[in-house]
């Protein structure tokens, strides 16, 4: 981990990049569980919630929602209400909430305390990927130590409130890490995303409001009640970025919000590999439009981001340089797509592998000169069309591959025609 | 000027013109109510939406994206397009998908000419595909059970059956595999298919995916006449489509009913017209010379039971009897019980003919005390031995769809259901101890505070041991909690022969006593119609001495059943879906038949043979309608059976699927069915050594029967359960009419020539 450039005022790699973290000793001579204390024992939830307004902190997991909004959807007065934590990280080339749950599972658990006694609810289920095999154990050590000193269970810090927190692994599906997905597998169901409205924060697990929320979204909220909301604010906001591809120094980032693109890879990932250019990068997973070499500059948060036809997603920057060809890149694309198409709705299940058919015939040397025009028509029925953001992720990427590297599609359908065939 | 509307309703416009609904009606139904027809797959008006199929896709005034007309709730002042440009693109894109893999099985589908894929295609879909690749290749078809057969190539995803078990019949008999464009139907456990409402999935699949094994390739919708009719099997009286061709009916399916069968029907009414057309059907009557039933003219028949019944009256009143009920209409049964009470002057006659005379089943009215509609709104729902979806499976659907809105289900049994998991409690006990567990329901929370508590006892409960006691219990705890009673006893029309007074007259037996008498030689002749008692009397020896106390037996029968075999006189009767006329259903309520078919041969209606008999006996007798005797509703129970427990009992509970006279004709019910069995709890096949599937000995005081074991925990311990119906398993013979539980050994049977390993 020493190879990784950290920032100078990180105030959330500080916490995982230190070793012995995942102890509760450590966690706390290092001022763990003070936020959770003040919370659960001081402040009001409405103080709570206007602190968390003024750090103007927004869901990390992909959707970007103002947190503190959520919250006040919540019903005040409901008997029964969860919090559910996603965990399920499946979004290619996302890996901050895995550096977060490994390097530091008590700041998770100290975000989840915060949450819940704020909204008010009692119990939390910790919907986690299934591959997180090591953080699973880490989260389960520090939920019992954090349960052994009082913090978690009945009458945390000393105070009136109960919080039980359960870990549930997930069974492998990227739909799952799709709220309403993630709250019907959660249920016991297949995960296939719920009509919304209602929304989870009215009728969610079992129909009682609930509070689903991104892993490092609640990682944040121990450094916003430490530090207070202007000073996180002035320390970035900070947000984490994954950074992969074909950088010197893949890994996870702290930079703060609207950080260039061009600083991301070449300050903090160590550039592009030697000999090699820049070519795109997604800035926010596959399901976020590339951008290219003309984008570098574009600002890393979610306004300059939709002005760029693109999004922050969950901030997962994949790098690809000009030894990639960007056909194959969009075929890997979809087919990720067709894969996890979770098959609920007809033009998601239909076109993504209608789609991967064609790129699988072009890439095969069999492409036609109106297979452009034809998958700019499969992904033009698809869009708006798809009952969730999965299937509607794929038509713009599509349709702006075809667009800034045409040249390149049409040299493969070239190719082919001339390989005898 | 416009009515001002009602704060509950709201107004948009759909393709330009106003509509007016109640708040929280959809934009599809909104439209549906003006006539605007918007395509769907996945929506089925008894589910929520889902908007998985997004074929309802229209434009919305201020919305940026097009949306699902089945799931956006209409609202003041919307304005929605079904055929904007947007929307046209739309629904060409969602056809050509669904179409992309989609077989071209349209000219040998099943549903071709009913299908709705077909159709919208026609009306909405572009006309030509740009697809060139592959299309998906599956195996065709998948059996998925006896009447079920599964083409994955031709299914469109639209999630309608899975979501059929899990929200309307609680089985979740289907549910999604796979993801994605790998998505596939398919069983959750091993196959078969466990359900007994597939039929159902059948008819809402709106492609031809699903389809049923029995109908397969033998008609097609344009050759077919539909009959409206009942069906007669259990009671519960649903509405049925009878689709004849060639007269022959070919299958079934459910007429929409809302206050009996809403739109569903259960497997055996499903796939249970096959007896009708069977092969083996009585065509003319049968006499029995020397020693041998041959064939008759129906003068000759007549003529013969005619004479008898002037000897026997010669000889006194009250000389003859008659049994059954069950399998006649309503008119039927109006005229067998005038032709006895008023022509022949008996008032032995019943159609109570399983009923034991210990239990609590002759005490009482069988049927519902209220209607099924009032049943369906109650709150708290007990059912005390009885089991539901193996007795009244679509009365089970009503009795879902309620605990779905909130109410409580309470099982008393001796047997774990398979319905139980929708059970707030479960109380079990062996069948001779089920009355404290009833008695005990008064102190339940739930119980006690509901406001419309329904109690429904069933056969297991009434006919057992504790008959008496459990109908005391259970009497006393409605009236504690001001809820409602149901005798949940009877199948077919037995609540018609009740209401059309095939019930003992003044003086007259009950039908134990008629069997008692029979054995006792106070009848000269026996007369059954509409019922096979040699099967269907529980205590089988009783039945064997009736008849050979009784020197002249006459039979109506549409096969040569037991009973039949043993007549003096079998006339050939005409089955239900030949008949017009009416039955009655367990509320109580009139159902009318339609004749779908002409019978075999010379069959007659059952009616039309008391009259002629009548005829002969010098009255003439009209029968348009059924005229109606008030059954005498009492509830007097006898008296507790007293005596030791013994530690093993046998206890015979009754199963939808059985190898009985009708649906043991039909194909698929067959199967169904499957063999004979009985289920011995762990513990107690450990003891015995039994082993499962290994051959088993039951031993009685009376009898003994070899059939295969299930070791299994739906039985409790200390209590082997066995079905009825079922050949080569006399559950009848197993034990005699008593109030004391009968005891019962297992015994492990070597396989021929094996060793036990
Ligand atoms: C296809 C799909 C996959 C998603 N996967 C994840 C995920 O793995 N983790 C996550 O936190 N959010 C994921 N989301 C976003 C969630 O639906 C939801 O917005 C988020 O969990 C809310 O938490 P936040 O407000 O803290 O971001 C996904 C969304 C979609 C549409
Ligand atoms: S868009 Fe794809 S993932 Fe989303 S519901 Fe439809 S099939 Fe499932
Ligand atoms: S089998 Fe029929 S009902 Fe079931 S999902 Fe497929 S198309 Fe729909
Ligand atoms: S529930 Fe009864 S009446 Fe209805 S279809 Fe089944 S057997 Fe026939
Ligand atoms: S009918 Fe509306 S989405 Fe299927």
């Amino acid at each position: 981990m020493a190879t990784e450039a950290a920032m100078p005022e990180s105030v959330l790699l500080r916490w995982v990049r230190t070793e012995g973290m995942a102890e509760i000793e450590q966690y706390r001579r290092a001022g763990g569980y003070d936020a959770a204390r003040r919370v659960a024992t001081e402040l009001t939830p409405d103080q709570v919630i206007e602190m968390v307004a003024a750090s103007g902190l927004r869901g990390k997991g992909g959707a970007g929602f103002p947190t503190a909004q959520k919250w006040k959807f919540i019903p005040k007065a409901a008997p029964v209400k969860y919090v559910v934590v996603n965990g399920d990280e499946g979004e290619p080339g996302t890996f901050k909430d895995r550096t977060l749950i490994e390097g530091c599972p008590h700041l998770l658990v100290e975000g989840i305390l915060i949450a819940a006694v704020t909204i008010g609810a009692r119990k939390v289920y910790i919907y986690l990927r299934r591959e997180f095999y090591r953080g699973r154990l880490l989260l389960d050590a520090a939920i019992a130590q954090a349960r052994a000193a009082g913090f978690v269970g009945e009458r945390i810090f000393g105070s009136d409130h109960a919080v039980e927190i359960v870990v549930h692994p997930g069974a492998g599906a990227y739909i799952a890490g799709e709220e309403t997905a993630l709250l019907e597998s959660l249920e016991g169901r297949r995960a296939m995303p719920r009509q919304r409205p209602p929304f989870p924060a009215v009728a969610g697990l079992y129909q009682q409001p609930t509070l689903v929320q991104n892993v490092e979204t609640l990682c944040h909220l121990p450094v916003i009640i430490g530090l207070g909301p202007e000073r996180y604010k002035e320390l970035g906001p900070p947000v984490l970025f994954s950074v992969s591809g074909a950088v010197v120094r893949p890994g996870v980032y702290e930079a703060p919000l609207g950080v260039t693109l061009r600083s991301l890879i070449f300050d903090h990932a160590g550039g592009m590999r030697p000999g090699r250019r820049f070519k795109a990068a997604f800035p926010g997973g596959v399901s976020s439009v590339f951008l290219t070499e003309a984008d570098l500059d574009v600002k890393m948060d979610p306004d300059s981001l939709r002005q760029a036809g693109t999004m922050l997603g969950s901030a997962a920057v994949i790098v690809v340089d000009d030894s990639a060809d960007m056909v194959e890149v969009m075929a890997r694309a979809v087919e990720f797509y067709r894969d996890e198409s979770c098959g609920k709705c007809t033009p998601c299940r239909e076109g993504t592998a209608w789609i991967a058919q064609v790129f699988e015939r072009i890439l095969h040397g069999r492409g036609r000169s109106e297979d452009l025009a034809l998958l700019e028509g499969i992904a033009g029925g698809m869009t708006g069309t798809c009952f969730c953001p999965l299937g509607e992720s794929v038509p713009p990427g599509l349709v702006a591959s075809l667009r800034l590297f045409r040249d390149e599609y049409e040299r493969r359908i070239a190719a082919g025609a001339t390989d005898g065939r | 000027m416009a009515a001002e509307a009602p704060r509950t309703a709201v107004t948009l416009m759909i393709d330009g013109r106003g509509i007016t609904v109640p708040k929280g009606t959809t934009v599809y139904q909104a439209a549906r109510s003006a006539g605007v027809d918007i395509p769907i797959f996945c929506y089925h008006d008894r589910m929520p939406p889902l908007g998985a199929c997004r074929m309802c896709l229209v434009e919305v005034q201020k919305m940026s994206k097009l949306q699902t007309a089945c799931t956006l709730e209409a609202s003041e002042g919307m304005v929605v397009s079904t055929t904007s440009p947007a929307v046209r693109a739309a629904q060409e894109s969602m056809l050509e998908l669904l179409l992309i893999n989609h077989p071209l099985d349209c000219p040998i589908c099943d549903k071709g000419g009913e299908c709705p894929l077909q159709d919208q295609a026609f009306r909405y879909g572009p006309g030509r595909s740009r697809f060139i690749e592959a299309k998906r290749d599956h195996a065709k078809p998948l059996s998925l059970g006896p009447v079920l057969a599964l083409d994955r190539e031709r299914c469109i995803l639209c999630w309608r059956c899975v979501r059929f078990g899990e929200i309307i019949a609680g089985d979740d008999a289907l549910k999604g595999f796979e993801r994605g464009f790998a998505s596939e139907v398919g069983t959750p456990r091993a196959l078969p298919v466990e359900s007994k409402f597939i039929g159902n999935t059948i008819a809402i699949c709106p492609v031809g995916a699903l389809t049923s094994r029995t109908y397969r390739f033998r008609a097609r919708p344009w050759d077919i006449d539909p009959v409206a009719s009942t069906c007669t099997y259990c009671g519960v009286g649903c509405s049925v489509w009878l689709d004849v061709r060639g007269g022959e009916i070919l299958r079934t399916r459910a007429r929409e009913e809302p206050e009996v069968n809403d739109a569903w029907l259960c497997d055996l009414g499903f796939f249970g017209h096959g007896y009708v057309a069977a092969g083996d059907r009585l065509t003319t009557p049968l006499v029995r010379r020397e020693g041998r039933l041959q064939e008759a003219s129906w003068d000759e028949a007549l003529d013969l039971v005619a004479e008898r019944l002037r000897a026997s009256a010669e000889r006194g009143p009250g000389r003859v009897a008659f049994l059954g009920g069950r399998r006649l209409s309503n008119e039927d049964a109006s005229a067998a019980a005038g032709f006895f009470r008023d022509v022949v002057g008996t008032p032995h006659l019943d159609h109570r003919v399983d009923a034991p005379p210990d239990g609590a089943s002759l005490g009482v009215s069988w049927g519902l005390r209220s209607s099924l509609e009032d049943l369906g709104r109650g709150d708290v729902f007990v059912l005390v031995g009885c089991d539901i979806t193996e007795e009244y499976p679509v009365l089970w659907l009503r009795i879902k769809a309620a605990i779905d809105r909130g109410a409580s289900l309470v099982i008393v049994h001796a047997k774990r259901l398979e319905i139980r998991r929708h059970a707030r409690r479960e109380l079990l006990d062996r069948h001779d101890r089920l009355a404290p567990l009833v008695a005990a329901l008064a102190a339940d929370e739930t119980v006690a505070s509901g406001e419309r508590v329904h109690v429904l006892l069933g056969r297991l409960a009434m006919d057992g041991p504790d008959g008496p006691n459990l109908l005391r219990s259970a009497d006393s705890l409605v009236r504690r909690v001001n809820g409602t009673l149901h005798i949940a006893r009877g199948r077919g029309n037995d609540f018609g022969a009740q209401r059309f007074g095939l019930l003992p007259g003044e003086g007259g037996m009950a039908a134990p006593g008629i069997l008692q008498g029979a054995a006792a030689g106070a009848f000269d002749l026996l007369y059954v119609a509409g019922s096979d008692p040699a099967t269907a009397v529980t205590d089988g020896a009783a039945w064997e001495s009736a008849r050979s106390g009784v020197g002249f037996l006459v039979v109506h029968e549409a096969f040569l059943s037991e009973t039949a075999q043993a007549a003096d006189v079998v006339l050939p009767a005409l089955v239900l879906p030949e008949k017009d006329g009416t039955v009655t259903n367990l509320e109580g309520r009139t159902l009318a038949l339609r004749a779908a078919v002409k019978g075999p041969g010379q069959a007659r209606a059952d009616r039309e043979i008391f009259d002629l008999l009548a005829a002969r006996m010098g009255v003439v007798r009209g029968h348009d309608t059924a005229t109606r005797i008030e059954p005498v509703a009492r509830i007097e129970p006898a008296a507790a059976g007293a005596g030791a427990s013994p530690s093993l009992i046998v206890v015979v509970a009754d199963r939808l699927f059985t190898q009985g006279s009708m649906a043991g004709r039909c194909r698929g019910l067959i199967e169904l069915a499957g063999t004979a069995h009985c289920l011995i709890h762990p513990a107690d096949a450990a003891r015995a050594g039994v082993t499962d599937l290994g051959l088993v000995e039951m031993v009685t005081e009376h009898a003994s029967v070899v059939v295969q074991a299930r070791v299994s925990d739906v039985t409790l311990p200390g209590q082997v359960l066995v079905h009825r119906g079922y050949d080569g398993v006399p559950v009848h013979a197993l034990a005699r009419w008593s109030p004391a539980p009968a005891g019962v050994e297992v015994r492990p049977v070597a396989p021929p020539g094996g060793e036990t390993p």
